[in-house]
């Protein structure tokens, strides 16, 4: 717990550090937008993390970390872009300082370690994380773990193999017992 | 007349194809009238409609460029149905206050993307504006229009239960589609906590039965991209689809229509100028009779637009009313809150079905609220949460099993009132501001009343008691009202009444000035109700396309 403090703390000030040092631009250019499907592979490692392989596919496999690409170059604010791609410098970062090494190339328990401390560090539903969404937009992890999310089950793999997914379902039971370990459907 | 051709003339006009159009389309061609329907967009494609969610490349999200080019349809549409709404940057229009004016341009309109819930307007929404003076007397009481709304629902196929409301008549229902565990939990802790209060299943126009020439809902809800089993109404699915097989039916698209001419000699429309929307050139087309059916906005911007001697304020506009007593219905942007019980049950299939709790103030003494007058219903819908809604902590295999069950239950409830006409809420024309095709822009003005203020925080209030005493969690309401037209039920622009002083239209829909003009769509409205409007925009007009069927054969337009 110790330890996952610390890293949070690590890349609360790297964050603060990287902003005050390139300004206004770092913050709300468009500059970087082309450079992040150099990060595919790194992206593709962490939301293999956030969503491993089980007896179900993982999002690595669904192809999530595409999907995260797309979103980020096409739809996301500028505020929200900088953000993303701060993040992933801040998590290189501190991969490098804490195990000298990439993300790609850490431990499956340091990749672990690394992405938990982040998601500890953030509670979405704080009065501060509320200010601090206000004024700077979403957190890094924020982003990162919801276009997960949403990648995975909205992906052919994750909404068929992952969930229960019905196209079509032609009729409608309104009330059905839960059967023991039925899964939720992918779309509502 | 100048230039008329038997190509350009035809028995009567009908401008735009959307709820009501569509209806115009169907019982005038059916009357034997030769129908030129002009719809301002393009066909209706419905290329999303079987889609797989990942086969969108940025799932629901629209891109900047698309958010750029839809500042104001981007929070009614998504990346799912977006090419059903207009790109505001090709279209626009100036909101003095906000205003939201939400549109889509193509054969069949709104009909595509409308919210399909359907009520009955009834007396006490029909005397309402003569007992409180607010507004115009409505020409017509619910026996005017009760025949009307049977011929309707039988056609259009809603899924509704029989309650004996008296002020939410029961209709010609298709059975309703049921409520979920949740749903019904709160129907019964209603009727236990509250003796004023009911739920009961919304009324939608989705066919849980088969109907001629269309499929039943298949419960996918999905009707926002347009349904490929025609198993909800809209004109593509139903009414155009009848007026086309009548042999009767011109229609012509990119039709924008820039005025309605008018003959000072014979005191008569005599019909209608319209810009091609893509090569820009100008053309006219005759007809006796000339329906409006573009929407309440949209339609006072014609006639204000159709200056001439006689009118030089716009077409039938003697009355200086064409344009005013705007209205929407007030909305709060919605309560939620969670259940945690009867988590055992589930459901099977989407429902495209929801919950309505009717009216229940100031429907007599005993129900007079003190802090408005008219009232408001609420409308809800109950489901299990899911990866979308679910609250989660932790990455990896923990978060994986918490995706993949079902969430605890959760229901969402939003108001709808009633809107009081006001002269002050308006559109107006700016002609120093035009156009790509040279028209005037349509400037609103429209700000919500002490009275819809009073009732918006009411119903957020009471949405948010009925859901505590109900044994739900977490309740809490976005108190971020939204800005008028978000409900997307603007009337009253051209209002029907009994004085040609006060009003634009007579109890058929005619106007008062200029006999053979007949206007159906919400501009007709002479109070807003709290219900849903279409439904009774497609009675209106096929009682309105009766009378001037008539009227046309025996040679009085």
């Amino acid at each position: 717990m110790n330890r996952r403090k610390a890293i949070g703390g690590i890349l609360a000030f790297a964050g603060i550090g990287v902003a005050s040092v390139t300004g206004f631009n770092f913050f709300y250019g468009t500059s970087n937008r082309g450079k992040l499907k150099n990060y595919l592979n790194l992206l593709s490692e962490i939301v293999d993390v956030i969503i491993p392989p089980t007896d179900t596919p993982g999002a690595k496999e669904a192809n999530v970390h595409e999907y995260i690409v797309a979103y980020m170059e096409s739809c996301s604010s500028n505020k929200e872009f900088n953000s993303f791609y701060n993040g992933l410098h801040n998590l290189q970062d501190t991969c490098l300082s804490n195990y000298n090494t990439s993300f790609e190339n850490c431990t499956k328990q340091q990749k672990t370690t690394v992405l938990e401390s982040l998601d500890v560090t953030y509670d979405a539903t704080s009065f501060l994380a509320k200010v601090d969404t206000k004024i700077r937009g979403r957190s890094f992890f924020n982003i990162l773990k919801s276009l997960t999310i949403e990648g995975y089950c909205t992906s052919e793999l994750g909404a068929t193999k992952f969930l229960a997914y019905a196209p079509v379902p032609a009729s409608y039971k309104a009330i059905t017992t839960l059967q023991p370990n039925q899964k939720a459907w992918a779309t509502k | 007349m100048k230039n008329q051709t038997k190509i350009n003339t035809f028995d009567a006009i009908v401008v735009g194809s959307g709820i009501s159009g569509g209806w115009a389309a169907k019982e005038l061609t059916e009357g034997g009238l030769k129908t030129l329907v002009l719809e301002r967009g393009g066909d209706a494609e419905f290329t999303t409609s079987s889609k797989h969610p990942w086969e969108f490349t940025h799932r629901t999200h629209l891109t900047k460029e698309e958010l750029a080019e839809r500042p104001i349809q981007s929070s009614h549409c998504n990346a799912t149905d977006k090419h059903f709404y207009v790109k505001d940057t090709e279209h626009p229009y100036i909101q003095e206050k906000p205003y939201k004016w939400i549109r889509g341009y193509q054969v069949g309109g709104r009909s595509i993307t409308w919210g399909r819930q359907s009520y009955r307007f009834s007396d006490l929404d029909f005397e309402a504006n003569k007992k409180d003076g607010f507004g115009v007397d409505w020409p017509i009481r619910y026996a005017d229009l009760k025949e009307w709304y049977d011929y309707v629902e039988d056609y259009v196929g809603i899924s509704g239960s029989s309650e004996s409301i008296p002020h939410l008549p029961d209709g010609v229902f298709l059975p309703p589609i049921p409520m979920n565990a949740v749903e019904k939990h709160l129907k019964e802790s209603i009727h236990k906590e509250y003796s004023d209060r009911t739920l009961i299943n919304g009324r939608v126009a989705n066919l849980t039965a088969y109907k001629k020439g269309r499929g039943q809902c298949m419960y996918r809800n999905l009707c926002s991209r347009g349904c490929p089993f025609s198993g909800y109404f809209s004109s593509n699915s139903s009414t155009l689809v009848d007026a086309y097989n009548s042999g009767k039916l011109t229609l012509r698209e990119n039709s924008i229509v820039k005025e309605v001419l008018y003959d000072k000699e014979t005191k008569k429309a005599i019909g209608v100028t319209i810009i091609d929307a893509i090569t820009k050139k100008e053309m006219n087309y005759y007809a006796k009779i000339i329906f409006l059916n573009a929407s309440a906005i949209a339609t006072a911007s014609i006639l204000l637009n159709s200056v001439s001697e006689t009118f030089p304020n716009g077409l039938g506009n003697s009355s200086l009313q064409v344009g005013h007593n705007l209205m929407d219905h007030a909305v709060n942007a919605g309560t939620y809150g969670t259940f945690n019980g009867l988590l055992d049950k589930y459901y099977e299939g989407r429902s495209p079905g929801t919950i309505y709790i009717p009216r229940f103030q100031n429907l007599n003494p005993k129900t007079e609220n003190n802090d408005f007058i008219r009232g408001y219903g609420i409308q809800g819908k109950g489901s299990r949460e899911n990866w979308e809604s679910k609250t989660t902590t932790g990455i990896g295999v923990s978060l994986k099993a918490q995706l993949q069950s079902p969430g605890k239950w959760k229901i969402s409830l939003g108001g709808r009132g009633e809107v009081l006409p006001d002269y002050n809420n308006k559109i107006s024309l700016e002609h120093n501001n035009l156009d790509q095709w040279g028209l005037p822009l349509v400037k609103v003005h429209f700000e919500y009343g002490a009275n819809e203020k009073a009732m918006m925080e009411h119903m957020t209030k009471t949405s948010e008691e009925l859901l505590k005493k109900a044994g739900f969690e977490n309740v809490g309401s976005y108190r971020n009202n939204p800005p008028p037209g978000s409900t997307v039920h603007e009337m009253g622009t051209a209002r029907m009444g009994n004085d040609p002083k006060t009003s634009v239209l007579n109890k058929y829909n005619q106007m008062h000035d200029v006999k053979n003009v007949f206007i159906t769509d919400g501009s007709c409205m002479t109070s807003s109700a709290c219900q849903n409007p279409s439904l009774t925009y497609m009675a209106i007009t096929a009682r309105a396309c009766k009378f001037a069927i008539d009227q046309f054969k025996t040679n009085q337009l």
